[in-house]
């Protein structure tokens, strides 16, 4: 990533060009399932901004809840096993 | 008189000349207060704000005349930023000024519309048009070289003073304004002009005063009701200039009208310098006000003015300038301003969203928006990522162990896997189900996983880890080093590893597209429907 953003910060001043941000802001639309279903240009910053605040909180909320669902299920098979272990792993 | 206002630089009339020493920046409005006052006291001479040293000297007509040395310093120095800036405005100040809507209210004075135009027009400073012009001419020349901003026509006279007496009791007011705007007076000579746009128009108010000024005496009353109110107005906007300009203008109008420029001048030279930061002691005592005489002029102002009082300022102005002339100037200002407006607003908001996202990135303590992005970007991968890969995880598990399982949920198993949608419980037996399922098992990968897997897991699978369990093998333990690894440290970088080394056993092995495509595509695996 820090690649595409070729940085012409080097000097003194970080010269992040709006294309940087333009660029970042089109790949953060593109995971966004929302923005990306209907028309990728469609969104402006503050909308993509917007709806990834709103992504990652639901990611958040998934993750959360597959954690309860992975650690119910740790507890119904024996803690040794292999699987339990990998269940465990999952469970962030 | 109101030798209280005697800014340090400069006393006008009957003060210590200390002009010419202060300094290029007295505090205009300081000078002119008490240039005002003095008018007001019984000068009658016309008080001029002259620009001395880039600071706007009120100095009386009169005394210009006389010769004083003050004064004419200070008008000399006035005169000359008054000359040097566009001085194409003619003698009515009035329609020098012309460029900010609020003016018009101060245009609707009998009086000079026309010169506060002009007067507005010419500079961005807000120098009063000062509807006699004569004196101003004269005083001009004795002046040291006067802000640029001045540009004040020379033949005006200074901003009309405003009539002291009316002013008397506002004049406390004014000194207030100063205070405020103080600051920006010293920049009058070029200053940012975004802020010099808030002082003229600030002082195109104050010219507007000035000239009614002009008109007579109650017009200066009116005026100088109206400079308050303008100049309330302009501290209202949180302006510092402003309420300088204001002030000055209402003082200016009280004391004979005349000295428009001078009262603008201060004015805007205090708005301009005390824009940002009001703290201007604006009032007279400027005391090192910036050098911006000019302050009249937008540009004197500093930009930390206009962002300051941009937004509640431009709110204001933007309103009073709607019912300026018209002039082009204007029009193009205004339309600006919205912009300006509407521009800040949006980055605003923008710049809030941003705050919050990074909020939600652990561990980001990047403070530029490019990288802050690109983590944002990374984290929302990984997250994904993480996603999949536990309800994978979870849809899995049963089913790659199903000897534990099996006798739990066989009963419900079969038939149940195959109408779950496959979220929570893959009970399908996947040796009997896998091949048709319709697995609802979510993913397009549980389906293909389980069969593909199932077969072919315990050999194919290379990394054995638990060579008991096949099934094992292939999923969990595609790598049983990874996964113990899960609990990742690095989250992103874990999600990302072991989905992608996990996906290429599997393809090793069945060329599990599906959990391939998962693992780079993304978001469409989960198995649940990712909250949306």
């Amino acid at each position: 990533m820090s690649t595409r953003r070729s940085r012409q910060s080097s000097t003194g001043a970080s010269r992040i060009t709006d294309d940087q941000i333009i660029q970042l802001l089109s790949k953060l639309q593109q995971l966004l399932p929302e923005l990306t279903n209907r028309r990728t240009n469609k969104a402006s910053a503050s909308k993509v901004l917007q709806e990834t605040c709103n992504y990652v909180r639901s990611l958040h909320r998934e993750v959360d809840d597959l954690s309860d669902r992975l650690s119910q299920l740790l507890s119904t098979i024996d803690a040794g096993s292999p699987e339990a272990s990998i269940v465990r792993s999952l469970i962030m | 008189m109101n030798c209280r206002w005697m800014p340090e630089f400069q006393r006008m009339n009957h003060c210590v000349p200390d002009f010419e020493v202060d300094e290029d920046y007295l505090l205009p409005a300081s000078s002119s207060l008490r240039r005002h006052k003095k008018s007001a006291m019984g000068d009658e001479d016309v008080m001029e704000l002259l620009w001395q040293n880039g600071q706007v000297v009120m100095q009386s007509q009169n005394q210009r005349s006389a010769g004083n040395k003050k004064s004419e310093t200070m008008p000399s120095a006035a005169s000359r930023e008054i000359r040097s800036g566009a001085i194409e405005e003619e003698p009515t100040p009035c329609n020098l000024f012309m460029q900010e809507d609020e003016m018009v209210s101060w245009l609707h004075y009998p009086g000079d519309d026309n010169s506060l135009d002009i007067y507005l027009h010419n500079n961005d400073i807000m120098y009063p048009a000062l509807p006699s012009s004569a004196p101003v001419t004269t005083a001009p020349s004795s002046l040291p070289p006067p802000p640029p901003l001045v540009t004040v026509p020379s033949s005006r006279p200074p901003i009309p003073p405003f009539k002291p007496v009316e002013e008397e009791p506002s004049q406390p007011k004014f000194a207030n304004f100063l205070h405020f705007s103080r600051p920006n007076k010293g920049n009058l000579a070029g200053s940012a002009p975004s802020s010099s746009n808030k002082l003229s128009r600030a002082t195109t108010q104050l010219t507007v005063v000035e000239s009614n000024n002009r008109s007579a005496g109650e017009a200066l009353q009116s005026r100088a009701s109206r400079v308050t109110d303008s100049a309330t107005f302009v501290s209202g906007a949180n302006v510092g200039c402003r309420g300088s300009m204001s002030s000055f203008g209402a003082a200016g109008t009280s004391s004979a009208g005349r000295e428009p420029e001078t009262c603008d001048l201060s004015a805007s030279s205090s708005p301009i310098t005390g824009g940002s930061g009001a703290s201007a002691s604006v009032e007279p005592s400027s005391h090192k006000p910036p050098p911006a005489t000019d302050n009249r002029k937008r540009k004197g102002r500093d930009i930390d003015d206009t962002e300051c009082y941009s937004e509640d300022a431009e709110f204001e102005y933007h309103e009073a300038k709607k019912q300026s002339r018209g002039s082009v100037s204007t029009k193009r200002s205004r339309a600006a301003e919205v912009h300006n407006l509407s521009e800040r607003r949006r980055r605003d908001r923008i710049n809030e969203k941003m705050k919050a996202l990074q909020e939600l990135i652990p561990r980001c303590n990047k403070s530029d928006k490019a990288s802050m992005l690109d983590e944002a970007i990374e984290y929302l991968k990984s997250l994904q990522m993480q996603v999949q890969m536990m309800s994978m995880g979870y849809n899995m598990v049963p089913m790659i162990f199903p000897q534990r399982y099996m006798p739990t949920m066989a009963p419900m198993g079969i038939g149940m896997g195959m109408e779950h949608v496959g979220m929570t419980r893959p009970m399908v037996q996947f040796p009997t189900v896998l091949p048709a399922s319709a697995m609802p098992n979510p993913v397009h990968l549980g389906p293909r996983f389980q069969m593909s897997q199932l077969p072919v897991m315990g050999p194919a699978r290379t990394q054995p880890a638990n060579p008991t369990d096949p099934i094992m093998n292939s999923f969990p333990l595609q790598n049983p080093n990874q996964l113990p690894r899960l609990p990742f440290q690095d989250p992103y970088q874990q999600y990302i590893n072991i989905p992608q080394t996990q996906l290429q056993q599997s393809q090793n092995q069945t060329g599990m597209s599906g959990v391939t495509s998962k693992a780079s595509g993304g978001k469409d695996v989960g198995y649940h429907q990712p909250t949306g």
